[in-house]
């Protein structure tokens, strides 16, 4: 789709968070340290970002997005840093990096209805020209990620369901066609069922329409159920790296082999008990690791 | 708008005692508006609150119903007027304090890093600042003030409450993602500040207002009850002033002193009312229903 390359860069990127909160742990919290990756959209892929809580994923997010300056490292896109931007490259950067947040509740401002961040995407982004046209960009957008239009328009955030406001962030998506999106969660907050259906369409949007998918989640089974590529984050590092079918697979990491045995396998004759144990032993074991969680990583 | 006038709507069907609140403050504000008529009314053609016009010390009868004062003054024509310009002083002052107070709120809350210290600091000198010792000292000092400027100057000791506790809100508000959302939707900060955060803090402000209103009338009393107001301007407090130096209470002249404090005593349950009531609304916690 895309006539030339797009490309994400993130490089020695590390984020301190400074407060009085965290003078115990010297007064500083790094939440990403030395992260480097690159998202590219030719070819399209899905990336997937693991980890448990308080790793760093969301931090990064941010990050990606322009939402927060990183402390040390630079997030370029096309060559260009992200922090540097003009209003034409901001625009341009806004147009082709979208997010997908992981809140389907405090994504909508209450005192509004739901139609208003889709009139306002086509406003600031100038998708249409006039009332009618705009209504049809909308409605066609809705239809693609499975939704009525007649069942989301004109209601409030409060009279639609989880699955179906993070849909319309979808639609949004839809609309802007950007060539990158950042999910921060997508799913976590929805019932299985919606979960597939939200994933599906993702990989339907890599598909047609050549989008980059940064997939952050805490949930291996739905990186698994994506595929691509995989990146597990621990302690604010990247500590394995490679495909889903070889990372998940094959891990190296221990903390990898953590999260992995952390699954709950849906088999009744699986020894439940073995492998409590052995998760239990080892979480036992990461959380004397994990313990001081605040402090900067001994690389 | 119609979203807005909607929830407003909502608001004054949701609580009896915010209906009530409202309507009492509604009366003041329209015979507060209304008081130069009214007082003509009472005197039938003459000034009711000219030296003598009717008989001094008069308990309430058919011609003067509340009685009149030591002058021969109609004491419902000094209430209404007193009220009048208790009002304005409280509108004044409120409406200054309200928009300092949010304005200081927003940037401050909003921006963050140093500009916020730098708010938030100066809002807690203000704070602990204790106002009457310096208010006493001023209108000592300054004579001839006007009601206007009366209000600047409570507005001065009454605009860092409202900013600190709408900068909290502004605060939580501010990291929503919905907020995100619109900073990726290209909006400004100002469009944000506006479109996304103030409809939020809209109740917030109201409660805000009016309790500078009242803060700011009840401040003024105090001055004038101890002697220390504009001098040339009837108000509320005054009449208490002169209640208490002319001794009404032991020459049983006891509409004086009863007319003034029964108006401030129904403002002050009006508006705690109207805070009650929006308390209710906006925190469901605190309705008496089952099962909410």
């Amino acid at each position: 789709m895309a006539d030339s390359e797009n490309r994400i860069e993130v490089s020695h990127v590390t984020h301190e968070f400074h407060g009085a909160a965290l003078r115990a742990t010297g007064g500083k919290l790094v939440a990403v340290n030395d992260v480097s990756f690159s998202l590219t959209d030719s070819p399209p892929q899905i990336v997937n970002l693991v980890g448990q809580s308080g790793s760093g994923k969301s931090t990064l997010a941010r990050i990606i997005l322009g939402l927060q300056k990183p402390t040390r490292g630079s997030v370029t896109f096309n060559g260009k840093d992200v922090y540097r931007l003009g209003g034409r490259d901001k625009e341009e950067y806004l147009r082709s990096v979208q997010p997908v947040f992981q809140d389907p509740y405090g994504i909508f401002n209450p005192f509004y209805k739901v139609d208003r961040v889709l009139w306002k995407a086509i406003k600031k982004f100038h998708l249409a020209k006039g009332r009618s046209d705009g209504l049809e960009v909308i409605e066609r957008s809705l239809r693609a990620v499975d939704l009525r239009p007649e069942d989301v328009l004109g209601r409030y955030p409060h009279q639609l369901s989880g699955g179906q406001r993070q849909r319309v962030m979808l639609a949004r998506v839809h609309m802007l066609q950007p060539r990158f999106i950042i999910a921060d969660e997508p799913v976590s907050m929805l019932d299985a069922a919606v979960r597939v259906l939200f994933l599906n369409i993702l990989i339907d949007f890599r598909d047609k329409y050549g989008m980059t998918t940064l997939f952050i989640t805490h949930d291996l089974s739905t990186s698994y159920y994506v595929g691509g590529d995989i990146m597990v984050m621990h302690k604010g590092g990247i500590v394995e790296s490679g495909k889903v079918d070889d990372v998940l697979v094959n891990p190296e990491h221990p903390y990898t082999r953590m999260l992995l045995s952390s699954v709950p396998v849906p088999d009744p004759d699986a020894r439940w008990k073995d492998r409590a144990q052995v998760v239990l032993a080892e979480e036992e074991e990461e959380l004397v690791v994990d313990k001081p969680d605040i402090e900067a990583p001994n690389p | 708008m119609r979203r807005f006038a909607r929830s407003l709507w909502k608001l004054w069907s949701s609580s009896h005692k915010f209906q009530i609140g409202i309507v009492i403050i509604a009366v003041f504000v329209v015979v507060a508006i209304l008081h130069g008529p009214i007082v003509a009314t009472i005197g039938h053609g003459q000034d009711p609150l000219g030296t003598a016009a009717y008989t001094p010390w008069q308990l309430p009868s058919r011609t003067n119903i509340l009685g009149t004062d030591r002058y021969g003054r109609d004491i419902l024509a000094l209430t209404v007027t007193g009220l009048a310009s208790s009002l304005q002083v409280g509108a004044v002052a409120g409406l200054i304090s309200t928009v300092v107070g949010v304005l200081v709120a927003f940037i401050a809350g909003y921006k963050g890093g140093k500009l916020d210290s730098l708010l938030s600091g100066t809002a807690d000198v203000f704070l602990v600042v204790p106002s009457l010792p310096i208010l006493i000292t001023l209108s000592a000092y300054v004579t001839n003030l006007s009601l206007a400027a009366i209000g600047v100057i409570l507005a001065i000791f009454s605009w860092a409450l409202a900013a600190r506790t709408i900068r909290s809100q502004v605060l939580s508000l501010r990291t929503r993602p919905y907020v995100e959302l619109a900073k990726v939707s290209r909006m400004s900060d100002l469009e944000i500040i506006v479109q996304e955060l103030v409809p939020n803090l809209l109740p917030f402000i109201g409660v805000g207002f009016a309790n500078a209103v009242l803060g700011s009338i009840f401040a003024l009393v105090g001055l004038e009850v101890i002697g220390l107001g504009p001098s040339n301007v009837i108000d509320l407090g005054l009449m208490l002033n002169w209640a208490i130096g002319w001794g009404t209470l032991s020459l049983g002249m006891w509409p004086m002193f009863v007319a003034p404090i029964f108006v401030l005593g129904m403002l002050f349950f009006a508006v705690n009312l109207i805070n009650i009531g929006l308390e209710e609304t906006y925190n469901p916690r605190l309705r008496k229903v089952a099962g909410a």
